[in-house]
């Protein structure tokens, strides 16, 4: 009788624990996440960076670019390239600052990388790689620095919050209260 | 250095301004370097014309004396490194280095391949395909302009010498133009950007840093400096003026800290004034 009164407490004591376990493991499994989301703009950057090693080596593995203009056709003039390019770093900074004011999670650090690519190629194809080459690599290295330091800062202060609710968890088996949003 | 105010509102304003102004830098650079150069490739197609107009009546009348002092005279121009005039065949006719005279020029040399690339030549250039650049022997960067002798009725019907009216093209004036001058031009301009640009840079981020000192860290210093000052002293002292916003937050800790005071004393009061229980 009295055996099967004490499973009947641990079957009790289990099932109370059993939500803390599972908010325990979600919210260290959102930390883990956070962690590897961090480095996400330094890997982009990282690939960048492998592109520009490309673009400075002239692109030798890619047809010459007469042969490519003989097919395709005249690509845009070098002013008219460098006229987007500043367009696009200007678009890019700007929304890069808002989304880090807002506080949004947005992963937009890779395709940064193909813009960016898509301007060596250009510049390339005009044959003027040569002279704007910094350009595109000064574009790309401020726009990827932003966005790292952006998803840095934004995880590292989910991270921090993350675990002062793990730590009020421990302490009282619960999560803590919803913050009231003071921006509004 | 990330975990204060000033260094997470720094890094971001650093890396855009810096990042954005050398972007703006070399595109600016690089747009001015083109147009230096087209403008000396246009001054180089001038002056090949100039020598073309000059040599016409010395080669209508065949008087090959008269078109080597030409020729030599005008290679002792400052800032001219070679001039060449080159018949049908490829060979030197008349040259400002007179050991290149009779010398056959291979056509697939840069500066010939640019019409000699395919079988039939090309007849007619733009001004900037008739340009290159090289460097001589002595490491100078030379931009040589290569402008076809066109056959004209005159040059056809001439009594001297006789050319085929069917013939566009009866040689070629090949003329190199030291580009010190062009290059040393550039190389101020770059200069005097790279300095403009590093003061736009320090000014800008010493005015971020001085507003930002202003407006928010000095305010905020003085702020914690109240609030620890009152947490050490029971008797909160009201807020000195703190500017903005700041001076609001400082009223409301003020008064929490003083209501704070309140209750607690009128606490030991109920406390003090309550009666000894009897049955102990």
């Amino acid at each position: 009788m009295e055996q099967a009164d004490n499973n009947g407490t641990e079957a009790v004591g289990h099932a109370a624990y059993a939500p803390q376990a599972t908010l325990r493991q979600g919210l260290l499994d959102e930390i883990k996440l956070l962690r590897r989301f961090s480095n996400r703009g330094l890997w982009a950057l990282s690939l960048f960076l492998v592109v520009s090693t490309l673009a400075w080596r002239d692109f030798w593995f890619l047809p010459s670019p007469a042969s490519v203009v003989a097919s395709l056709g005249a690509p845009p003039t070098p002013m008219m390239i460098s006229l987007v390019l500043v367009l696009y770093t200007f678009s890019a900074i700007i929304l890069s600052l808002s989304r880090m004011m807002s506080g949004l999670r947005h992963k937009s650090s890779f395709c940064h990388v193909g813009y960016l690519g898509g301007f060596y190629l250009f510049y390339y194809l005009a044959e003027a790689l040569t002279d704007n080459y910094w350009a595109v690599f000064g574009a790309g290295f401020t726009i990827l620095c932003l966005e790292s330091y952006r998803i840095w800062t934004f995880c590292s202060e989910n991270i921090t919050r993350k675990l002062e609710q793990l730590a009020f968890l421990e302490r009282n088996g619960r999560l803590p209260p919803e913050e009231p949003d003071l921006s509004e | 250095m990330f975990d204060k105010i000033a260094g997470r509102a720094l890094v971001p304003v650093g890396i855009v301004v810096t990042g954005f102004l050398v972007v703006c830098f070399v595109l600016l650079y690089a747009a001015i370097k083109q147009v230096v150069i087209r403008d000396s490739i246009g001054h180089a197609n001038n002056l090949a014309g100039i020598v073309l107009k000059s040599t016409r009546y010395a080669m209508m009348k065949s008087d090959g004396e008269l078109n080597g002092a030409i020729i030599r005279n005008i290679s002792e121009q400052n800032g001219v490194q070679h001039v060449r005039i080159f018949n049908k065949k490829g060979v030197v006719a008349f040259s400002s280095k007179p050991e290149e005279v009779n010398r056959q020029v291979d056509k697939k040399a840069e500066g010939c391949v640019v019409c000699h690339e395919k079988a039939a030549p090309v007849t007619t250039l733009g001004n900037m395909q008739k340009a290159r650049t090289f460097k001589n022997a002595a490491g100078e960067e030379v931009l040589a302009i290569t402008a076809p002798i066109y056959n004209e009725p005159e040059c056809a019907n001439a009594a001297c010498h006789f050319h085929p009216a069917e013939q566009k093209v009866l040689g070629t004036l090949d003329i190199g133009l030291s580009q010190e001058a062009t290059l040393g031009s550039l190389a101020a301009i770059r200069m005097e950007m790279v300095i403009f640009s590093i003061l736009t840079l320090f000014l800008t981020i010493a005015g971020v840093i001085t507003l930002l000192k202003m407006i928010v860290l000095v305010p905020m210093q003085k702020l914690q400096e109240y609030t620890e000052k009152s947490a050490r002293n029971s008797h909160a002292s009201r807020p000195t003026n703190l500017p903005y916003e700041l001076d609001k937050i400082a009223e409301s800790y003020y008064f929490i800290r003083t209501k704070l005071n309140e209750t607690e004393e009128s606490s030991f009061k109920t406390v003090d004034d309550a009666p000894v229980c009897q049955n102990k």
